[in-house]
C-alpha cells in the first residue's frame, strides 16, 4: 500500500520543493519577500531533508548489508551508485558555488556605496534645508522675545496671541526660568496645558545659549522648537520663550521620506551579513536536499538497474544448479528485457535438451542394465578395458573363471588388479604382450596354471570402436577345461570300450587254447619240454588273466553309470574297507578320523566302495617300499557336503603329474593301468561331487573328495555345475 | 571507542556554542529593579523601574537605526483554594524607541497611545524608558474587595522590524531578552 502511494508522495514532494525554489528565487527581490517566504522555504527543505535522510538511511542499510554479504549485484550497484552520485554531485556543487556567489553579490548590490552616499547626501540636504528654516525661526523667536521683554503677565497673553498669529507659529509658551509655564498661546484648541520644557532645553538656556531643535511631530512630519530668554522687567524673575513652529508640509514629508529611507537602509545594512548567511544557509539546505535527492535517486535507480541483473544472476545460478524451469519476468523492453527474453529462451531450450538427454540416458541406462544382465548371465567372462588397460567393467563370470573379485576394480589398472592373482596375472602378461605389439583383434586358447590346477581358456580380444580411434578393449573368454576334460574322458571311454570289446573277446579263446595245449601236450613231452610248455602256458594264462583284469578295468571305466542310491553309513563302509586292506597288508597302519555327523551318506554304496578300493589300492601301491607306511582316512561334514580325505605318507605325486592325475593311462607305477583316479573322478562326478589331488604339507599324496550328503544336495550341485 | 568519539564531538560542539554565545551576548543587567502599585482615586496604578542592559547585538542594531521595542507584561491574580489562581487583570504595554536621523533625536513612542517623546541622546531615551509610572492596572471593582492579590511584571526588550526568518535563525545573537517575573503581593 505504501509502495503504491510512494511515487505520488515523491511527485508531490518534488513539486513542493520546486515551488520552494521558486519562492527562494523571489526572495532575492527584497527583504520583504524574504520575510514572507523564508519560513515556508525553510520548512519545506528541512522536512525534505529529514524525509530523504530517513529514506536514504533505509536504502543504504540494505545496500551495506548486501555489500557485506557479497550479494550478487551489490558490487555493480555500488559502482552505479558512485557513478550516478558523482555525476549528480559535481554539477550540484558547481551550481551551488555559483548560486552563492550570485546571491551574495545580489545582496551586496542592495548596498552600493553610491546608494548610501545618495541617502547620506539626501539626509544632509534635508538637514540643511531644515537648518535654514530653524535659524530663521530662532531669529524670529529672539525678535519676539525682545518685544515681549518687560511685559506684565496680564498683557503677556495678548501679546503672545498677536505674535503667534504674526509669526505663523503653532505654540508660544512663556515660562519661568525654572520652566514653569506663565503664559502660552496656541494655534487651534487649547485643550491642554503646555508641558514643561525638557531639561536639556532649560540647561542650554541657563548656559545663555538659545535653543533650536527639530522635533518629530505627533502626527508625522516635523516641528521646529526654538527657545530663548526674555529680558526680565525690573523686579521680576527671568522668563523663557519656547516657540513651536510647523515645518512646511512639503518639506516635512520629504524629510520624513528621507528619514524613513535612511532608517530602512541602515537597518538593511546592519542585516546585510545575517541576510547573506541566511541565504547561504537556505541554499545549503536546498543543495543538501538536492544532493540527498541525487543520492536517493542514485540508490533507487541503481537498485532498479541492478535488480534485473540480480534476477539474471539468480537465474543463471539456478540453471547452474540444474533448475531449468527458472523463468524471469520481463519488466522492460530495453536491452535488459531482451537479455531476459534470451535467458528465458535459453532455459526453455536447456529444459528441452535436458528432457531429451534424460530420455537418452534412460535409454542408455536401460541398454546398460540389459547389457549388465546379459553380462551377468553370460557364462563367458567379459572384461572391458580402457585404452591404457584400466578395468572398465568385468562381469561375474570373469571373476569366477579367473578367481578374482572385480567388484572394486573399476578404474584400476589391470596390472594392479592382477597383483596376487596368478591366473589374472598370466592373462595380463599375455594381454600386455599383445597390446604392446599393437594387436587388438585376436583369438587364442591359453592355458593358465596355478596351485596345481590348470585352466584352459579360449580368449577373444577386440577393440571398441570410437570417434578418436580405439576406445578400449574387450576381452571375452570361456573356460574350456571341463569341456576338454569331458572330451578327453569321452575319447578315453570310447577307447576303453573298444579295447574291452576288441581285446576281451580273443582273450578267453587264447586262455582256453593255452590250457588245452598244456593238457594235450604235457603227457607226450619229455620232462624238460613239459616243463617248458607248462611254464609257457602258465605265462600265457597269467598274461591273459592280467589282460582280462585290464580289460575289466577298461570296461568299468567305460561302463555307463548305473546308480543305486541309498542311504548308508559312510564311516562303517570306511572301516570295513580299511579293515579288509589292513588284513591284506598288515604292515600298513590305517588312521581313521570319522566325523559322526558325516556318518550318513545318500549315494551308491557300491560305487563308493569301489572309490575307496581304488584310493586305498593306489595308496598301498604307492607305499610299497615306504617304511612305517600310514594311510589316514578322514570324513567330515561341511554344510550339506561330506568331505572324504585320504592321505598317505608315500612319495606323493611327482611334478607334472598333478595336472594329469585324473587322465586315463597316466600312472607312475609299472603295473598300473592309470585308470584308478580316472574312475574315482568319474564316480565323484556321478554323485555331483568334486575331487582334488595334491601333496600333503608333511609329504605324501592327498586326495580330497567332497560329496553331497543327500541326493537333494547332489541335484543342487549338479544344477550349479550346469549353470556354471 | 565509538561512544567516546561521539562524546568528544558533543563536547567540542557544546564548547563552540558556549564561546559563540559568550561572544554574541553581553550579560548587561536587564531586570525589573522595582515595581509597586498604589491606589489612586480607586485605580491601582503601577510604577516600574527597569535596568535596561542591552546585549551587544541589540545595542549595535539600535545604534545603526534599528528600532528597539520594550514590552511590559503585567498580570494580577487572586489565589483560590484547590484551584488555579484566577487572573483578574492582564496588561501588555509596548514602547518603541527609534533614532530619527533628520532630527538627530531618539524618539520614544507609546504604541498604545501613539504619543512620543524625543531625546537628544540614547542614554536619555533609555533612561526615560526605564521608568514607567502611573500605569492604570485595574480599578478596585475588578479586584476582590479587601482581599489580597498577586501582582507580577516582566519586561522584554527586542530589536523590532526584523524579518522573522532572521529572528528565527539568529536567535542566539541576543536580539531579544526577557526578564524574570517580578512578583509581589498586594494587601489593600
Amino acid at each position: 500500500m505504501i509502495r503504491r502511494w510512494l511515487p505520488f508522495a515523491f511527485g508531490a514532494g518534488f513539486l513542493v520543493w520546486v515551488a520552494a525554489l521558486v519562492m527562494l528565487a523571489m526572495t532575492a527581490e527584497g527583504p520583504q519577500r524574504f520575510g514572507e517566504f523564508y519560513l515556508l522555504i525553510l520548512l519545506v527543505n528541512v522536512t525534505g531533508v529529514v524525509a530523504l535522510v530517513v529514506l536514504i538511511g533505509g536504502r543504504l542499510k540494505d545496500f551495506v548489508r548486501d555489500w557485506r554479504r557479497h550479494v550478487p549485484g551489490s558490487r555493480l550497484r555500488g559502482r552505479t551508485l558512485l557513478m550516478f552520485g558523482g555525476l549528480a554531485i559535481a554539477p550540484l556543487l558547481l551550481v551551488f558555488t555559483f548560486s552563492v556567489t550570485f546571491l551574495t553579490r545580489g545582496i551586496d548590490s542592495w548596498f552600493h556605496a553610491e546608494v548610501r552616499q545618495g541617502l547620506t547626501d539626501s539626509l544632509e540636504l534635508s538637514r540643511a534645508a531644515l537648518d535654514m528654516r530653524m535659524r530663521e525661526y530662532l531669529e524670529r523667536t529672539e525678535r519676539i522675545a525682545g518685544r515681549l521683554a518687560g511685559l506684565s503677565r496680564a498683557s503677556l497673553y495678548f501679546a503672545l496671541d498677536d505674535e503667534l498669529r504674526a509669526a505663523g507659529a503653532e505654540e508660544f509658551v512663556v515660562t519661568s526660568a525654572g520652566g514653569q509655564p506663565i503664559a502660552f498661546s496656541r494655534a487651534g484648541l487649547l485643550h491642554a496645558l503646555p508641558a514643561v520644557p525638557p531639561e536639556e532645553l532649560l540647561m542650554q538656556l541657563r548656559r545663555g545659549q538659545p535653543h533650536v531643535s527639530l522635533q518629530p511631530a505627533p502626527g508625522g512630519g516635523y516641528q521646529v522648537r526654538a527657545a530663548t530668554s526674555i529680558r526680565a522687567a525690573p523686579g521680576e524673575g527671568g522668563r523663557l520663550l519656547v516657540a513651536t513652529y510647523p515645518v512646511p508640509q512639503r518639506l516635512s514629508d520629504l524629510a520624513a521620506t528621507v528619514q524613513a529611507a535612511y532608517q530602512q537602509y541602515g537597518q538593511l545594512s546592519y542585516l546585510r551579513e545575517p541576510l547573506k548567511a541566511t541565504f547561504v544557509l537556505t541554499l545549503s539546505l536546498v543543495l543538501l536536499m538536492a544532493l540527498l535527492g541525487a543520492v536517493y535517486g542514485a540508490l533507487y535507480f541503481s537498485e532498479r538497474l541492478v535488480r534485473p541483473v540480480q534476477d539474471l544472476i539468480a537465474g543463471t545460478r539456478a540453471v547452474a544448479k540444474g533448475d531449468f524451469d527458472t523463468r524471469l519476468l520481463r519488466a522492460s523492453h530495453d536491452e535488459i528485457g531482451f537479455l531476459v527474453t534470451s535467458f528465458n529462451d535459453m532455459t526453455k531450450k536447456l529444459a528441452r535438451a535436458r528432457e531429451e538427454t534424460e530420455r537418452s540416458r534412460a535409454a542408455v541406462e536401460a541398454e546398460r542394465a540389459a547389457l549388465a544382465v546379459i553380462l551377468a548371465r553370460l557364462t563367458s567372462g567379459v572384461i572391458s578395458l580402457e585404452p591404457d588397460l584400466r578395468v572398465r567393467v568385468a562381469n561375474q563370470a570373469a571373476g569366477n573363471i579367473l578367481g578374482v573379485d572385480f567388484s572394486a576394480s573399476a578404474g584400476r589398472p589391470l596390472a594392479e588388479v592382477a597383483a596376487g592373482q596368478p591366473l589374472l596375472a598370466q592373462r595380463h602378461e599375455v594381454l600386455q604382450g599383445r597390446f604392446e605389439a599393437g594387436e587388438t583383434e585376436w583369438r587364442e586358447q591359453v592355458t593358465l596354471r596355478a596351485e596345481g590346477s590348470r585352466r584352459e581358456l579360449v580368449v577373444a580380444c577386440t577393440a571398441l570402436p570410437g570417434d578418436a580411434g580405439a576406445q578400449g578393449l574387450v576381452l571375452v573368454f570361456d573356460e574350456v577345461t571341463q569341456l576338454l576334460q569331458a572330451q578327453r574322458q569321452a575319447a578315453w571311454g570310447e577307447v576303453a570300450r573298444r579295447l574291452a570289446h576288441e581285446i576281451r573277446n580273443p582273450l578267453t579263446p587264447i586262455q582256453l587254447s593255452a590250457e588245452r595245449m598244456r593238457r594235450k601236450l604235457m603227457r607226450g613231452l619229455a620232462a624238460s619240454e613239459a616243463e617248458l610248455l607248462d611254464r609257457s602256458t602258465q605265462t600265457i594264462v597269467q598274461q591273459v588273466e592280467a589282460m582280462k583284469q585290464m580289460v575289466a578295468a577298461f570296461s568299468e571305466y567305460a561302463k555307463a553309470p548305473d546308480m543305486h542310491v541309498s542311504e548308508f553309513d559312510l564311516g562303517a563302509l570306511v572301516r570295513q574297507v580299511s579293515d579288509l586292506y589292513h588284513a591284506q597288508d598288515s604292515r600298513v597302519a590305517f588312521g581313521l578320523s570319522l566325523d559322526p555327523k558325516a556318518a550318513l551318506l545318500e549315494a551308491d554304496p557300491g560305487r563308493i566302495r569301489q572309490l575307496l578300493n581304488n584310493l586305498l589300492t593306489n595308496s598301498l601301491e604307492a607305499l610299497d617300499g615306504t617304511s612305517n607306511p600310514v594311510i589316514m582316512i578322514e570324513t567330515k561334514r561341511v554344510g550339506g557336503q561330506v568331505a572324504l580325505t585320504v592321505v598317505d605318507n608315500g612319495p606323493g605325486f611327482q611334478s607334472g603329474q598333478l595336472e594329469q592325475a585324473f587322465d586315463p593311462y597316466v600312472t607312475s607305477k609299472p603295473k598300473g593301468t592309470g585308470l584308478g583316479l580316472a574312475i574315482v573322478r568319474r564316480i565323484v562326478e556321478e554323485h555331483g561331487g568334486e575331487v582334488q589331488v595334491d601333496n600333503a604339507p608333511q609329504g605324501g599324496a592327498r586326495v580330497r573328495i567332497t560329496l553331497p550328503a543327500t541326493a537333494r544336495e547332489a541335484r543342487r550341485a549338479e544344477a550349479r555345475r550346469e549353470k556354471a | 571507542m565509538r561512544g567516546r568519539r561521539w562524546l568528544l564531538a558533543f563536547a567540542v560542539l557544546a564548547g563552540s556554542a558556549a564561546v559563540l554565545g559568550a561572544g554574541a551576548q553581553n550579560p548587561g543587567r536587564f531586570q525589573v529593579r522595582n515595581a509597586y502599585v498604589e491606589l489612586v482615586n480607586g485605580v491601582w496604578r503601577l510604577d516600574v523601574s527597569l535596568d535596561l542592559g542591552l546585549a551587544d547585538a541589540a545595542r549595535r542594531a539600535f545604534e545603526e537605526g534599528v528600532p528597539l521595542v520594550l514590552r511590559l507584561e503585567v498580570e494580577a491574580t487572586v489565589e483560590r483554594r484547590l484551584l488555579p489562581a484566577r487572573e483578574v487583570a492582564s496588561l501588555t504595554l509596548e514602547w518603541q524607541v527609534a533614532y530619527d536621523a533628520i532630527a538627530e533625536r531618539f524618539v520614544v513612542t507609546d504604541e498604545s497611545s501613539g504619543e512620543h517623546v524625543s531625546h537628544a541622546t540614547q542614554a536619555e531615551a533609555l533612561e526615560a524608558l526605564s521608568r514607567v509610572s502611573g500605569i492604570a492596572v485595574a480599578d478596585t471593582a475588578a479586584l476582590p474587595d479587601g482581599k489580597r492579590f498577586d501582582m507580577r511584571v516582566r519586561a522584554t526588550v527586542e530589536v523590532g522590524e526584523l524579518p522573522a526568518a532572521v529572528r528565527l535563525l539568529l536567535v542566539w545573537k541576543g536580539w531579544s531578552r526577557t526578564t524574570d517575573w517580578y512578583a509581589w503581593k498586594v494587601r489593600p
